[in-house]
């Protein structure tokens, strides 16, 4: 085969550029149905690096929605196998499987190389989570979403428009009464919580997928649409809305985060707060400060905070390990704290890759060297 | 303040109706007018957009003369969070 061949209906369209394709790379995160639809369409286009985030395994039943998964593939790691079916698709693009939670594997070095993140997961935490990220860090991200029927994808092109509304300004309350369900009264899941799960078909997915793949790769510099908004699509009737979503007043990203945004690393983070007085500190994932025994007293971190991250425990952590009283312990759990508490850190390794704090005039971030 | 009468429909525009709100009621009433007497499933979210404007509508947003015209049809779209599984 001659390569330069390949791509040569592609050549044929007047407005595809195969060259502005093959110089983008795309983040994805997760490699279920959405992201195997995403990983082909982005292999089959040729576009130029893939990095791929996964940290579960192939099950069976994921056959019915997964074109890079085999039965052969049962057991392996979603990101190494969809990594090497898109090799497969195309050897000629850079792609990297990255194994684990994105949060802990993600290279905050190497974000502003994304032309876009495609979000292709199934729970908000994580959607939470990386739309914060792409904000800060002024990267396109793309959302996605299915159910049996319909397919959602969002696009925010932080690159172009730091402004732009972001995935929690358009997220409805009920979204957080939602997830405060899953977590007890002090914030850590609860052990015997059984989460509802949306079956899907290969239909949705396969819609959410090829938009999103298309919407990545029109985010270049003078891209028409500067806006945050939103598709959504049908699959029974082909209808669909396209809508923008703005900047909501009240989001609690970006009333709290606002642009310009500084990022600096850091080696130790108790020096660089030092000139931040009695400002708020936005951590990415709340942490377990102390707790303490209603009923025998015992507890820790109250000279100390523990810094604890608090999706390292379940709410086994409120019964006492001393007395044994069951739900007995208030836990003191925080996603925002004043910079003097954080201070306290000292020189021990806060388990967060970054940490951020605004103010009416920017926002600074401070990325820190951290073991996951 | 004066009412304004504007039309609701689901997504999957099975459910539709000619509603008539105060312009101090908030998106997220009308999608828990929606809910209610269309008997949604409660265990999803909802989002409520104006597609006549091409707009969403924030949960806590006034349906004031710049939100919603009259006729303006609102949809009441499901919050979509699968995906990987
Ligand atoms: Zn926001």
């Amino acid at each position: 085969m001659i390569p330069n061949d390949r791509y040569q209906r592609h050549s044929l369209i007047d407005w595809f550029s195969q060259d502005d394709v093959r110089g983008a790379r795309i983040g994805v995160v997760g490699a279920g149905a959405v992201g195997n639809e995403v990983l082909k369409c982005l292999a089959l286009l040729g576009v130029g690096a893939l990095d791929i985030f996964d940290l579960d395994r192939v099950e069976v039943h994921n056959l019915t929605r997964s074109v890079l998964f085999r039965e052969s593939d049962i057991g392996r790691n979603k990101a190494e196998c969809a990594a090497e079916r898109v090799r497969e698709l195309d050897p000629s693009i850079a792609v990297t499987a990255h194994v684990g939670d994105f949060f802990r594997v993600l290279d905050f070095d190497r974000l502003q190389d994304y032309a876009a993140i495609i979000c292709c997961v199934d729970n908000f935490e994580a959607r939470i989570r990386l739309n914060l990220i792409c904000k800060l860090w002024r990267v396109n991200f793309i959302n996605t979403g299915v159910d049996s029927r319909n397919a959602v994808v969002d696009t925010f092109p932080f690159a172009l428009n730091p402004e732009a509304g972001c995935y929690e300004c358009a997220l409805p309350p009920s979204v957080y009464q939602r997830l405060s369900q899953r977590y007890s009264c002090g914030g850590l899941k609860r052990i015997a919580f059984v989460e509802k799960r949306i079956p899907t078909t290969v239909i949705t997915a396969s819609l959410a997928g090829s938009l999103a793949a298309s919407r990545a790769l029109r985010l270049g510099p003078g891209a028409p649409d500067q806006n945050a908004g939103r598709i959504f699509v049908d699959s029974i009737t082909g209808s669909s809305t396209r809508t923008e979503l703005p900047q909501r007043a009240d989001c609690p990203v970006c009333s709290q985060l606002k642009a310009p945004v500084r990022i600096a690393r850091v080696d130790r983070l108790q020096a660089a707060l030092e000139n931040l007085a009695d400002a708020e500190v936005t951590l990415p994932e709340p942490l377990i400060l102390s707790f303490k025994c209603k009923s025998c007293g015992r507890g820790d971190g109250h000279d100390t905070p523990l810094f604890w991250r608090a999706s390292d425990h379940d709410s086994r952590l409120t019964d006492c390990a001393g007395c044994g009283a069951e739900g007995a312990v208030d836990i003191e759990i925080k996603d925002r704290i004043p910079a003097q508490t954080l201070a306290l850190i000292g020189d021990r390794p806060l388990p967060l890759p970054f940490v951020a704090t605004g103010s009416e005039t920017g926002t600074r971030v401070f990325v820190l060297r951290w073991e996951s | 303040m004066a009412d304004v009468k504007f039309i609701v429909r689901t997504a999957d525009q099975t459910r539709k109706a000619e509603v008539e709100m105060d312009r101090t009621s908030i998106g997220s009433d009308i999608i828990q007018a929606a809910v209610d007497n269309w008997a949604l499933p409660a265990d999803t979210d909802y989002a409520l957009v104006n597609v006549t404007t091409g707009k969403s509508l924030v949960p806590m947003q006034l349906l004031d003369e710049n939100f919603v015209k009259p006729g303006d049809v609102l949809e009441v779209q499901p919050v979509l969070v699968a995906g990987g599984w």
